[in-house]
């Protein structure tokens, strides 16, 4: 990927739910998350390798996801393994996905762009969270942190590559992890701690949004 | 003719909310096929009599002097509603419930209609700015990804009450058939958790553009 090597966030675990599958970006990148129906979550490129048709059109299938187009099914390590067109052929390895090293953590599911063998863990620890939401942000990645580190105060944040931030909004710890989507586009997606008052923080995330989206230019031809 | 007659277009996203509401009640009815693209044929007589601004759909209900004749998606679900269901789940008599219904139904009418001239654009190449009716569509798909999203911090699934209703038909399937007008449905996924819990409506159909299976 077009980016720093790094983990980013790329859904809420609770809005994927078994059996089920979305497309999303990360810097323009097309991935589709994908949960299986024992609960296992995948981020994938976003491509059958048939004919190019995004995989997150198609549909989950027990622990495969099958493409729209054709029926192609791929297991869990990316491989094809059934044709409907060519039901007796025994599909060749080399017929297969990209995968990208996933892991979900404070009910974030994250992907990591770069070289998978230095991928360690995602930013965070293991506190348990409850999710708010996910908010998509007309603006670049690094105005939309520049703006939201104004609008709230700063508790922790982990780690320089993980693109987590832990503010005090709104008067509850909330957990912010930051999807870079596409050049002027950016994903927040927020968690907060057990027992927050959730709707008070999804409500404060819209206000957020609209102040993030009303910021001049200017912050954005920085980067 | 008697009896209820829907007059219809496969791809018409008016019509299949129509076609949806009828199959949940289960109301025998005829389907009058229109060629509405590319033929235009509800722009001329017989079927601009009916409804002179030349729109579909149209339903006709009854016979004789009686028949009722009515456009626009909104107010045939609402007819049917009243007339059909007799336990007022799709249109709920209680005030409150009744008035976001009647909210959501004005939105759909009103506020998604730029995604269904963004959608003629992409599919028809009706002559409209298609990148401005783009932008209002993804504005009002964000005003249903926000509700949605409180409804669900609430613990609730629709968008009005607590089963599906007139609202639920009326603004799905703009939002269903947004990647044909190059919106995709990564943006919301609160709309996304809605859109399958529509899907397993008893009676549920689907149209071209919007799979059978998810």
């Amino acid at each position: 990927m077009m980016s720093e090597d790094g983990w980013y966030p790329v859904a809420l675990a609770d809005d994927i739910e078994p059996g089920t599958s979305t497309g999303t970006r990360l810097f323009g990148r097309e991935l589709v998350v994908w949960r299986d129906i024992t609960g296992h979550s995948h981020v994938w490129e976003d491509r059958c390798p048939h004919r190019g048709m995004r995989l997150s059109f198609g549909f989950v299938r027990g622990s495969s996801i099958a493409c729209l187009y054709h029926g192609w099914q791929f297991d869990a390590g990316g491989r094809c393994r059934y044709i409907p067109a060519h039901p007796k052929l025994d599909v060749p390895a080399s017929i297969a996905v990209e995968r990208f090293a996933s892991a979900e953590r404070l009910g974030i599911i994250w992907v990591f762009s770069g070289d998978p063998s230095g991928a360690g863990t995602p930013p965070g620890g293991n506190a348990e969270t409850m999710p708010v939401r996910s908010l998509s942000v007309n603006a670049p990645a690094i105005s939309t942190v520049a703006a939201l580190m104004k609008e709230a105060s700063l508790l922790v944040e982990a780690g320089a590559s993980g693109p987590l931030l832990m503010l005090q909004a709104c008067g509850e710890p909330v957990y912010i992890a930051v999807q870079p989507t596409g050049a002027q586009e950016t994903t927040l997606h927020v968690v907060v701690e057990p027992g927050s008052d959730r709707q008070k923080v999804s409500l404060w995330a819209e206000a957020l949004r609209h102040t993030l989206e009303a910021e001049p230019t200017r912050s954005g031809v920085t980067a | 003719m008697t009896g209820l007659v829907l007059h219809d277009f496969e791809l018409d996203e008016g019509c299949y909310k129509v076609r949806l509401l009828l199959a949940a009640l289960h109301v025998p009815h005829l389907r009058s096929a229109v060629n509405m693209v590319p033929g235009g044929e509800q722009t001329r007589p017989p079927l601009l009599l009916l409804n002179p601004l030349g729109t579909l759909p149209i339903l006709e209900d009854g016979a004789g002097d009686d028949t009722v004749v009515l456009r626009d998606a909104e107010a045939i679900l609402a007819y049917l509603a009243v007339r059909y269901d007799a336990a007022r789940r799709w249109l709920p008599d209680e005030p409150k419930a009744f008035g976001q219904v009647m909210m959501w139904m004005t939105f759909a009418s009103r506020d998604l209609h730029a995604a269904v001239l963004a959608r003629r654009h992409a599919m028809f190449e009706e002559i409209v700015d298609g990148a401005a009716m783009t932008s209002a569509a993804r504005r009002a798909f964000r005003v249903m990804d926000d509700h949605m999203t409180m409804r669900r911090l609430d613990g609730d699934v629709w968008f009005v009450g607590k089963g599906p209703t007139l609202a639920d038909l009326a603004l799905f399937p703009s939002f269903a058939l947004s990647r044909d007008f190059s919106i995709d449905h990564e943006a919301y996924p609160a709309l996304r958790r809605w859109m399958r819990r529509v899907r397993s409506i008893p009676g549920f159909t689907t149209m071209p553009g919007i799979p059978d299976y998810h």
